[in-house]
């Protein structure tokens, strides 16, 4: 009755000029393709046996069973260390970022924190973890329990490496997602609290919706960089079982010259993987409407 | 029993602004009537609106709905609903979802809130949308699914931050008609908040003034227009003829000569400006009976034409009425009707004022 002829709805479909954005996006196109495409098509030779470094070129697999155990136990171990760790890193980056967005004191610490922390390399905070965590280490000596101190670098539960990635990367999950809730969650939590929604329900029902598509793909890009990073573990990890970066490195600088197809084997392998959390996190993040 | 919403002394002031946002502001709703707050922009309106709901936390005074004082009482207790300037449908549920926020939020089982949602998407000419991403609506059926959300929610006040304005003129329109609708419906107590006087008249029933933070008049929408109670509501209000003169027994003297005040005032005796809205003016020709003037000025408002006379050194503003083709240099009758006349104090203050003009009405 109220509805006038005039109130249309709005729609996308706006002719876009697809050419011209596509060929200034050849010469970006060309250097990545050049580097993902060529880098693993010659990983995956040198895996199957077609780039050998010394004899003929001849198709197999046997560097793909050389480590048949170690590789699944390997990726076992990945799969958990860099599981785990995103899980804590989404966690913290995302309480963060409600602490960020509160933009008090305490907000404005922690997005400092934040911000410090990103530009430190992995290696330089594997190295100052180990010095914290250790059985040696500050901690241990601040608190004389050096005999008592659980084997946190080293130990059975990989704990020091998961706390460097849960470190550094809920930093970068929490910025991620400060800069996401920043446009738009005051005015949506102000609403949803005049609907009767209390703290709890505001989080709920909408800031971790609001969040879950930054939440995601933060977390699966932190998580494919713990997956494919060896140094971190190389440096807190026990010498085995080894995880999967880890044992393409150790293969890879083995005297032994024939060990290159199965470290190459091995990368095959991390990045198989990485291209099904991928893959996995686009398939979920079309079912959020939001991102749709 | 409900007593309305009652807003004593209340005061805010943020940190660099150079005035408080709210000085010492008082109003009262009754149940179920419709007040529009009117004020130019940076007046304190919507810092009204976000105090009563409980988003601001004033620095003095109180609100009380119902009897009951909030200042203790969370924004989502409070039992009001805000409807702002956009929109803000939350953009991870579909029209349907939206509407039913409230219920889920209160523990109502998804069937049966998405089911109470229907209705209010029918209320407001929604029906056979709720499937639909928000993205994909329009500018105004967005609000129109914000207002359906917010009664949804049942509030005991509906607040609404000046939900129109980002509208069209025809989408407003439409938008008057529905809130109309609404109200006939449910009879919610409304809050509204505008700087559009049109806006405000079309859709309140009662009309509170204020600028730089405190309440210039509260009264109905009628009184407002011929009853300010200073020449600074007379000015906000959009009138713009005053006349200085003088007061004595209900009859305003001055260089138009003397007009006797409406009846059911008592005028205070002493220096007074008279006010007349120009839109109430009679424009006669020449040879009726009327204060002689001459045309100097006429410009065209749409399909109005405003035209400023001078009589007897006195210039005033008037909309066309009978003159068939008026021009510049013409002579011209005015007449002033009694009903249309008001005086205010010429230096207003709020002693003054309220001893010439009436009192502003407070809705029971």
């Amino acid at each position: 009755m109220f509805l006038p002829e005039t109130e249309v709805l709005i729609t996308r479909s706006r002719p876009k000029p697809r050419v011209p954005g596509a060929l200034l996006a050849v010469p970006a196109i060309v250097i990545v393709a050049f580097v993902v495409v060529g880098g693993s098509a010659m990983v995956t030779a040198q895996s199957l046996g077609l780039m050998p470094l010394v004899g003929r070129p001849e198709l197999s697999t046997a560097a793909y069973t050389a480590h048949g155990g170690d590789l699944l136990v390997g990726g076992g171990l990945s799969l958990a260390i860099a599981g785990t760790s995103t899980l804590l890193a989404c966690l913290i980056g995302f309480m963060a970022a409600l602490i960020m967005m509160q933009g008090r004191w305490c907000g404005k610490l922690v997005a400092a924190m934040s911000s410090l922390s990103i530009p430190l390399p992995h290696i330089v905070g594997a190295a100052a973890t180990g010095l914290l965590l250790a059985d040696s280490g500050l901690l241990a000596r601040v608190f004389g329990t050096a005999e008592r101190w659980p084997p946190l670098v080293g130990g059975p539960w990989w704990a020091a490496v998961i706390f460097e990635y849960a470190w550094k990367e809920s930093a970068f999950v929490g910025l991620v997602l400060a800069g996401t809730l920043a446009t738009r969650s005051v005015d949506y939590e102000e609403t949803a609290a005049l609907l009767g929604a209390g703290r709890l329900g505001r989080l709920r029902h909408v800031l971790l919706p609001l969040s879950l598509p930054a939440l995601m793909t933060s977390g699966t890009i932190a998580f494919i960089y713990s997956f494919g990073s060896y140094e971190v573990a190389w440096l807190l990890g026990r010498p085995y079982p080894e995880p999967l970066p880890v044992m393409a490195l150790r293969l890879y600088n083995s005297v032994t010259l024939t060990s290159r197809p199965e470290a190459a084997a091995v990368a095959v392998v991390t990045a198989a993987v990485s291209l099904c959390a991928v893959l996995m996190a686009l398939a979920f993040l079309r079912k959020i409407p939001l991102w749709r | 029993m409900r007593q309305g919403l009652v807003v004593q002394g209340l005061s805010k002031s943020f940190k660099g602004a150079p005035h408080p946002a709210l000085e010492e502001f008082s109003l009262s709703l009754a149940p179920g009537s419709c007040t529009a707050v009117l004020g130019p922009s940076g007046s304190g309106k919507s810092t009204l609106l976000r105090t009563v709901a409980g988003l601001e936390i004033p620095d003095r005074g109180s609100v009380l709905l119902d009897g009951q004082d909030l200042a203790t009482v969370r924004p989502e207790r409070r039992g009001m609903a805000m409807v702002f300037q956009r929109p803000l449908l939350f953009p991870h549920l579909n029209v349907l979802d939206n509407v039913a926020f409230a219920a889920r939020i209160r523990g109502v089982p998804r069937r049966r809130a998405r089911a109470d949602a229907e209705s209010f998407l029918e209320l407001v000419q929604m029906q056979g949308t709720g499937r639909r991403a928000v993205t994909g609506l329009s500018g105004g059926q967005q609000q129109r699914v914000a207002i359906a959300r917010g009664l949804a929610a049942r509030p005991a006040v509906l607040l609404l931050d000046e939900p129109f304005s980002a509208l069209d003129p025809e989408l407003r329109s439409a938008m008057h008609e529905l809130l109309s609708h609404v109200r006939e419906q449910l009879n919610p107590m409304v809050l509204m908040v505008t700087h559009d006087r049109d806006e405000a008249s079309a859709v309140a029933d009662q009309l509170a003034l204020i600028s730089e933070g405190t309440l210039l008049q509260h009264s109905s929408v009628e009184a407002m227009y011929t009853r300010p109670v200073s020449l600074q509501v007379s000015r906000l209000m959009g009138g713009t003829n005053e006349v200085p003169g003088t007061i004595r027994g209900g009859v305003h003297y001055s260089a138009l000569g003397a007009h006797a005040l409406p009846a059911d005032h008592p005028w205070a005796e002493g220096p007074a400006t008279l006010l007349i809205r120009p839109e109430r003016i009679i424009v006669l020709e020449d040879h009726n009976p009327g204060l002689p003037a001459v045309i100097t000025r006429i410009r065209a408002r749409g399909p109005r034409r405003l035209m400023t006379v001078e009589a007897a050194g006195v210039t005033l503003n008037a909309e066309e009425t009978t003159c068939p083709h008026p021009a510049p240099g013409d002579t011209v009758r005015l007449q002033l009707p009694t009903s249309a006349l008001a005086a205010v104090a010429p230096q207003p203050t709020a002693e003054t004022s309220a001893l010439i003009s009436p009192t502003p009405k407070v809705p029971a």
